[in-house]
């Protein structure tokens, strides 16, 4: 039995290891090598180290335009995950809180948000009629939008937990509602807080499609869209797409090794009452 | 001051009604206890006094002013929950200020008055821990220090004691006497336990079934209870209560003897039955006998009272404690 587990172990380690470690040191790889080294898209080790100037040359590329994607990148993600969590608590709180036949029909229009899939066109139709396309608030709202559906869920089931004399031993003393929201209930959503915020902000952060349908223009660029810089019908340059994959794809990596306890955490923590 | 004043008040979710129409004068620094099985609707006539529920029709009246649809914050009252409610995110010094910064009085305000309601409930020590690191007893006391700092006129507390200890309960039940001894205002207290309603109660509300069966002081129900639900629900062990047959043949719908009222005898007495069990709590004896055509009859006597199970004994009911209902 102990060498069966044992085994199970090791083979889970080797798929992992496959799937997960091996494209990343072939990134890491190809990212330090010469422009036509990299192109034969080998899985060996560079005749000569030029990490540093591949480096450079990509955050330097189009008038570093890498530079601008990660603000572009950041903002969107800080404003969208600020507007989802603070919207999605508060919508939680409700459906949770307050009974009336209104909660019904929110939470259909919840689950729907998680369960019909997005529809491009009339989207940017809708975009233009208010005049967000092509702008970045337009596309803090659409992330906000996708993520809300989730977002509400996980708040809900962890108000759940909460006891209700909490809220009514605030109004006692004296609490407004959004007192009692602001003041008792939005601390004790940390544990969700968390949760939302790591996975969420990885998710923007690293959304390719939506900024590609909703936010073109050069100066409107994010960091998966620079992907695009170097890699074009007649020239790819390997060596330096491969370093701007390592350089956008850390950030977001970080955020995942420093959190993950915290999300597993979240996650679990409304799931026994709900 | 603090009277409160309950007319005709009636609650009903959807089509039940919990509250039948209750009036009820709470006199100014009166103990008030409101007593019953679970579901007889005590906790929502507190909760409607409170303001946190709404009464369907009725009108509440504290200190002279209507407060039927003021808010709970404006009706002069605190409440001690029993779960506590602590904030748990908060430290014990800011879970009692917590009203006050909500009301933006100034901080050395808050604090003068923090640090007053500490050291009246001992709990100076405890002041910068949050509440997750408090025992019962130190996060009840916590829960009333949040009551007093508000300095209202009613104190509405709802079964605050059922979960604590035993040994714990005893004490708090005599720190909450003293306190109201202190403070002198009008304290409403729920629960469904007959010994904290005889032992802190000035009056004690009996509800059942969203009706009040009797008010009146521990003593007066204990000796005229007004009715067969009182009989039966104040006093430990509870009354022998009889109907049917064996109540018409002595003159009643209900016939009523309190075990304590039992006198025993080898030789002599009303009933005879056989000792089913004996429970021994040190200073008395609860004696169970079976007694053929009356059925299980509970009686009380002393500690050292040689008895053992089995045996045959009269029991004889004491010159004018029995209670007859509805006498014919």
């Amino acid at each position: 039995m102990k060498r069966r587990q044992y085994l199970i172990g090791a083979l889970s380690l080797a798929v992992a290891f496959v799937v997960f470690v091996i494209p990343f040191i072939f990134v890491f790889l190809n990212a330090a090598k010469t422009a036509a080294e990299s192109a034969t898209l080998d899985f060996s080790w560079p005749r000569e180290w030029r990490f540093w100037q591949n480096l450079v040359e990509v955050v330097q590329a189009r008038d570093y335009m890498l530079l601008l994607a990660y603000f572009n990148s950041t903002v969107i993600t800080v404003g969208a995950i600020a507007l989802m969590v603070v919207s999605g608590a508060m919508v939680g709180y409700l459906l949770q809180r307050r009974r009336t036949p209104w909660n019904r029909i929110i939470y259909g229009f919840v689950l729907a948000g998680l369960i019909i899939p997005p529809a491009v066109v009339p989207t940017i139709w809708l975009l233009q009629q208010i005049g967000l396309f092509k702008s970045i608030t337009g596309m803090i709202f659409i992330q906000c939008a996708y993520g809300l559906g989730f977002t509400v869920l996980l708040y809900r089931a962890f108000i759940a937990t909460i006891p209700r004399d909490l809220d009514e031993a605030a109004i006692i003393d004296g609490a407004k509602p959004w007192q009692v929201f602001f003041k008792v209930i939005l601390p004790l959503l940390k544990p969700v807080t968390v949760t939302v915020i790591v996975v969420q902000s990885i998710t923007i952060f690293n959304d390719f499609t939506h900024p590609l349908y909703y936010l073109p223009g050069a100066e409107n660029v994010t960091v998966q869209l620079t992907l695009y810089n170097f890699q074009s019908q007649f020239v790819s340059q390997m060596n330096l797409l491969f370093m701007n994959i390592l350089l956008v794809t850390v950030p977001p990596l970080i955020v995942f090794v420093f959190f993950n306890r915290q999300i597993v955490a979240g996650m679990t923590s409304g799931a026994v009452k709900g | 001051m603090a009277r409160v004043v309950l007319n005709d008040i009636r609650k009903s979710f959807g089509a039940v009604e919990v509250i039948k129409g209750i009036d009820l004068t709470i006199e100014d620094g009166e103990f008030c206890v409101f007593v019953g099985p679970s579901g007889c609707g005590k906790s929502t006539l507190l909760r409607i006094i409170s303001g946190l529920e709404e009464q369907t029709s009725g009108g509440i009246e504290i200190g002279g002013r209507d407060v039927s649809l003021a808010e709970p914050a404006e009706r002069g009252i605190a409440m001690v929950f029993q779960s506590y409610a602590l904030y748990p995110h908060l430290t014990v010094r800011e879970n009692i200020g917590f009203g006050l910064s909500l009301a933006r009085r100034p901080k050395a305000e808050i604090a003068a008055a923090v640090k007053k309601v500490a050291e009246t409930l001992q709990l100076t020590p405890l002041l910068d821990r949050k509440p997750k690191a408090l025992s019962g007893g130190q996060r009840q006391r916590v829960a009333i220090g949040r009551a007093i700092v508000r300095d209202p006129g009613v104190f509405l507390f709802d079964e605050p004691l059922s979960n604590l200890d035993a040994a714990l309960r005893a004490q708090m039940r005599i720190e909450l006497t003293e306190l109201h001894a202190k403070l002198g205002a009008t304290m409403i207290y729920v629960t469904h336990d007959q010994v904290e309603a005889m032992t802190m109660a000035d009056k004690i509300v009996v509800l059942n079934g969203g009706r009040i069966e009797q008010v009146g002081t521990p003593m007066e129900l204990y000796e005229h209870p007004a009715t067969p639900f009182v009989a039966g629900f104040i006093g430990s062990p509870t009354m022998n209560l009889y109907e049917g047959k064996v109540a018409r043949q002595m003159g009643c719908d209900t016939y009523g003897i309190r075990p304590e009222h039992l006198t025993l005898s080898s030789d002599e007495g009303r009933w005879q039955g056989r000792v089913r069990h004996v429970e021994r709590l040190g200073a008395d004896s609860i004696v169970h006998l079976d007694v053929p055509d009356l059925g299980p009859l509970v009686a009380r006597t002393t500690g050292d009272a040689r008895i053992a199970p089995g045996e045959a004994l009269w029991a004889r009911p004491q010159e004018g404690r029995e209670f007859r209902y509805g006498a014919v």
